[in-house]
């Protein structure tokens, strides 16, 4: 019977049944029609003919009722059958059936979690109202100045210039982030907060739960003082009080009147707590070199991503010709916000989809595998029924039936691990848009879809091969022994040699990332990550707004920290290494021509105290640190880095050389007393960056994070160093406190991730694969006892035997290996990005992984090559 | 009607539809019509039977229904004998033949 149109029927008839209801009232109601027609020809009045005809039909009820019997109840009824005898049989033999459910349950769990993240994150829409038209707009810089950097962010001017002369979005808008500190009784709270032009929320099309977000009047310096918080904060910090609208916060020591409070789950951007509104002064509002903010907007209905990036271009090269000094080579990019949120994850995403799927297949085929072993007596069944008259598709139908039934409750069973792995996985994940991550009616539909497609695969070959038997030749074969079983036997190492393969893909992946994440680890980040502390502050403008009062916290702070006993050294930056972030300047140098701001080289720029490099670590490899002595009335100084030092000065020497930051024009050209190693600052797969240190004695900052150095484990002193600084004020709020051990291991979460995930899967792939060769090889000694037993007879040593059954399983293992090495070699470069310092098709790894798998197969072999040393020749011949 | 309408053998349903629509697709009425036509009016089909063993028969592929004009231009729902069919229906015809005349042959032995 074919299929295909019978699993439509099917569908219709239960899905659609309406329809096919309503069909078949048509149906009937025609045949009436025309029957009450042929009456009327033959010579009857209507109302008659009529009459006639529904007495013919004798009640239009009746038959389609009993039409809807038909269409249902065949296939139901006859499945439901399979699936009673299916159950009875599965329960007779409950350790195969416990072994079956157990190893799917795993496959398909595990399949079913990963399916839910690769749901939330690329397949469902983002939780925002027609989020396919959010898109993010960027900065692309300068190529020369930015080698490598694809998005920027961006200045107030050019985003005011692009807002005015935009038609592509419906709605544009703007923000950044600021950390805040909210005053409490105790110690202030610090949040991570964003500043948002007033559009912000309607581009989203989110709105607040209770009160209000903001108005464009509230973009305007002065009138800014309110704040919008979300639903988290409002429970955490507020105990869910309803009246909080209206009440006033201490933010930054500044008072903020709440106007409103955002739904459960809004959270953008991301780790956003809070909300204020972004007001731009006039100076700021024409400001286009100082690149601090985010644009996201929300495009018109049938306007493209193409359309809105070729405005955007014409626009971009129109200012770029208006402000050639601060614009030249910045140009503007439309990107969809989703693939903005998901960036770097959709390849790990996809390549641990693809790995979790080796897993489930592996799954199968032992499952399959296990299944062909019971296949004596089956086969004798199968062969029984068709002696009586069974068709074999019935048959197959039947063998079908129960395997789907053996998955689907593997696939349930399963569905319960997934709900607890999707959470681990959002827990321990570096994922964006969490909220959207869960098992939802997608993830259930998934988990069904993929349970039916196990179920078909592990019960096709053993259905086909059980009833394809002669029923004579099975009949005939008294005691369980079968000569005609090599067909059957060749499926069985068929199943086998792919597991090898489709594991050593896993295994080789795993291993490239393992490769990846050892070499990052010893990478050197050019500082000393042990015994180092770190924390920040925000200093509050309104009691620090004049750079006397930054220094003198700066000074009081650093002297608190030192007297913590347990203290060695402690300094000051403003952003740490390898945390990403910081900001970026250009500059010129003296005596070389110097062009307009957008044509000058750029350095990342740093500013420290003059304990600094000592506190983290970083050598000196020329000239000086800062000292005391660097303050505002002495000769201006920087520090630059050996990349710095290499890349402008090559084999020159660039102490006394002369720089001006373009930043700080007004101090005059620097002297460069100082070049200092290397460090990692956006993470240890970055390029040393080209980074020059400026003392905050000379250009204050009301921003820093401290780098202390400690005697014992910094853990313990992260509370009395706390504590000496909230000493000073308290409504300045310390934030990231970290040891640098926390920050080291923060940088590498995501790729820790991935390869933890992978490394698990490859791993459950290597056991099965075992458990195959194993399965096969021991099935393989029972067939040839009587040969075994016939060639010690005739004189082969123990030593033969052995050698003769792991030389087969060594053949079963390589055929794997040999057809792994092959789609790994295809499949590993789609990794090639997750990669560190090994490439995709490493030798080594392909070699030593191999080497391994075979190892194991080996031994897979040896138990069953063991026992087939022990065949006493005498019992074996005997047994027929 | 004069002749006497016999009640319809178990299965000989099923060949009679088959029968009928082998010789071209009918809808609903005209199928029990041509098996009135065939059997010279010694099987009467009525809807309560007709209609579930044609939706029967489709959902096992033997016959394929789609909708079409009527001689008098109404909408009637059309069946034709899908390739499925066919086979059943020779399979079904010649087990009817052996049937039918190892019982002739058992009727007329003394």
């Amino acid at each position: 019977m074919p299929l295909i149109p019978r699993l439509t029927s099917l569908w219709r008839n239960l899905f659609h049944k309406d329809r096919v209801d309503q069909e078949f009232s048509e149906e009937i109601q025609a045949y009436l029609d025309i029957l009450t027609e042929a009456k009327l020809r033959q010579g009857l009045s209507l109302q008659e003919a009529r009459r006639n005809a529904l007495l013919e039909v004798g009640g239009v009820e009746q038959v389609e009722e009993r039409v809807r019997e038909i269409r249902m109840g065949q296939f139901i009824e006859t499945a439901w059958r399979d699936v009673r005898l299916g159950a009875r049989t599965l329960i007779h033999s409950p350790i195969f059936t416990a072994v079956t459910v157990l190893s799917l349950a795993l496959g398909i769990g595990a399949n079913t979690a990963i399916f839910s993240v690769v749901n939330g994150l690329l397949l469902r829409p983002l939780s925002y109202p027609e989020s396919e038209r959010l898109v993010d707009v960027w900065h692309t810089p300068p190529q020369q100045s930015f080698p490598g950097l694809d998005r920027f962010s961006v200045s107030p001017a050019n985003y005011l210039d692009w807002k005015s002369q935009t038609s592509a979005f419906e709605k544009i808008a703007v923000y950044g982030y600021a950390g805040l500190s909210l005053s409490t009784s105790n110690d202030p709270m610090p949040l991570i907060g964003g500043t948002v032009s007033s559009d912000f929320f309607s581009v989203l099309r989110c709105n607040a739960m209770h009160g209000r977000t903001f108005t464009p009047d509230e973009e305007r310096p002065g009138r800014d003082q309110v704040v919008v918080i979300s639903h988290a904060l409002w429970q955490r910090a507020f105990g869910a009080n309803p009246n909080i609208i209206g009440q006033t916060l201490t933010l930054n020591s500044r008072g903020f009147t709440v106007v409103g409070i955002m739904p459960a789950g809004f959270q953008f951007p991301r780790e956003a707590e809070l909300w204020v509104p972004l007001a731009w002064d006039d100076k700021e509002r024409q400001t286009r070199s100082i690149h601090d903010y985010l644009v996201i907007a929300r495009l018109k209905p049938n306007v493209s991503v193409q359309q809105a990036q070729a405005e955007m271009s014409t626009i971009s090269s129109r200012l770029e010709q208006q402000y050639p000094k601060e614009n030249k080579g910045w140009g503007a990019v439309v990107i969809p916000l989703r693939e903005d949120l998901v960036g770097d994850n959709r390849t790990a995403l996809l390549v641990l989809f693809c790995a979790v799927s080796f897993v489930l297949l592996i799954a199968c085929a032992n499952v399959a595998n296990l299944m062909l072993a019971r296949g004596a007596n089956r086969q004798k069944e199968m062969a029984v029924r068709i002696a009586l008259g069974a068709s074999r598709a019935r048959l197959v139908r039947q063998l079908l039936t129960e395997s789907v039934l053996l998955a689907v409750t593997g696939g349930l069973l399963g569905l319960l691990l997934a709900v607890w792995g999707s959470k681990m996985l959002v827990r321990l994940g570096t994922l964006p848009d969490a909220g959207n991550i869960g098992i939802d009616t997608w993830a259930l539909g998934f988990t069904l879809l993929v349970s039916f497609a196990a179920g078909i695969i592990i019960g096709i070959m053993p259905a086909l091969q059980f009833t394809r038997t002669s029923v004579s030749e099975t009949l005939k074969q008294g005691s369980g022994r079968s000569g005609g079983t090599s067909l059957k036997q060749h499926t069985r190492k068929a199943l086998v040699v792919s597991e090898v393969a489709l594991s050593l893909v896993l295994l080789i992946g795993a291993g490239l990332m393992i490769r990846s994440f050892w070499n990052l680890q010893h990478v050197d980040p050019g500082f000393d990550t042990s015994n180092g502390l770190t924390m920040s502050v925000v200093l509050t403008p309104i009691r620090y707004s004049e750079p006397h009062q930054q220094l003198a916290f700066l000074d009081r702070a650093m002297e608190q920290i030192r007297a913590v006993p347990g203290v060695v050294s402690v300094g000051a930056t403003t952003k740490i290494p390898l945390a990403g972030g910081g900001s970026t300047q250009p500059f010129s140098i003296e005596g070389r021509p110097t062009g307009a701001i957008a044509e000058q080289p750029m350095a990342q720029t740093r500013y420290t105290t003059s304990d600094y490099f000592r506190a983290i670590g970083i050598p000196l490899r020329q000239g000086r640190f800062f000292s005391e002595q660097d303050r505002d009335n002495s000769v201006p100084v920087v520090i630059i880095s050996e990349a710095m030092a290499h890349r402008f000065w090559p084999g020159a020497n660039p102490i006394g050389k002369r720089l001006t930051p373009s930043f700080h024009l007004e101090q005059g050209a620097r002297e460069i007393v100082g070049v200092v190693g290397d460090v990692k600052a956006r993470g240890l797969d970055s390029d040393s960056s080209t980074m020059m240190y400026l003392p905050y004695n000379q250009s204050p900052l009301p921003f820093m994070s401290f780098v202390v150095r400690t005697a014992a484990n910094p853990e313990s002193l992260i509370q009395p160093v706390s504590k000496a600084i909230y000493s000073i004020d308290k409504e300045q709020a310390l934030t990231d406190v970290q040891t640098m051990d926390q920050v080291l291991r923060a940088s590498l979460s995501g790729r820790r991730f991935n390869m933890t995930l992978l490394l698990t899967f490859a791993g459950v792939a290597l056991m099965l694969a075992a458990i195959g060769v194993y399965g096969v090889m021991n099935y393989t000694v029972t067939l040839r006892r009587r040969e075994l037993g016939i060639r010690m007879a005739l004189g082969a040593a123990k030593m033969d035997v052995l050698r003769l059954v792991l030389g087969q399983g060594l053949t079963l293992t390589l055929i794997g290996v040999g057809a792994g090495l092959i789609s790994a070699y295809a499949l590993t470069r789609l990794m090639a990005s997750l990669l560190y310092g090994v490439t995709a098709t490493d030798y080594l790894t392909f070699v030593s992984v191999s080497a391994m798998l075979i190892g194991v197969g080996l031994a897979a072999s040896y138990v069953p090559a063991r026992r087939a040393t022990k065949v006493n020749p005498t019992i074996a011949l005997r047994a027929e | 009607m004069a002749k006497k309408q016999v009640d319809l053998l178990q299965g000989t349903l099923d060949l009679l539809v088959l029968k009928s629509l082998a010789l071209g697709p009918l809808h609903g009425l005209g199928v029990s019509n041509r098996i009135a036509q065939i059997t010279k009016g010694t099987f009467k089909v009525k809807p309560g039977s007709l209609f579930p063993a044609l939706h029967r028969m489709e959902e096992a592929g033997w016959l394929q229904a789609s909708w079409g004009e009527s001689e008098n231009n109404r909408r009637a729902k059309y069946y034709r004998l899908t390739a499925a069919g066919r086979r059943q229906f020779d399979a079904e015809a010649q087990d009817w033949q052996r049937i039918s005349l190892a019982i002739t042959t058992a009727l007329k032995a003394t």
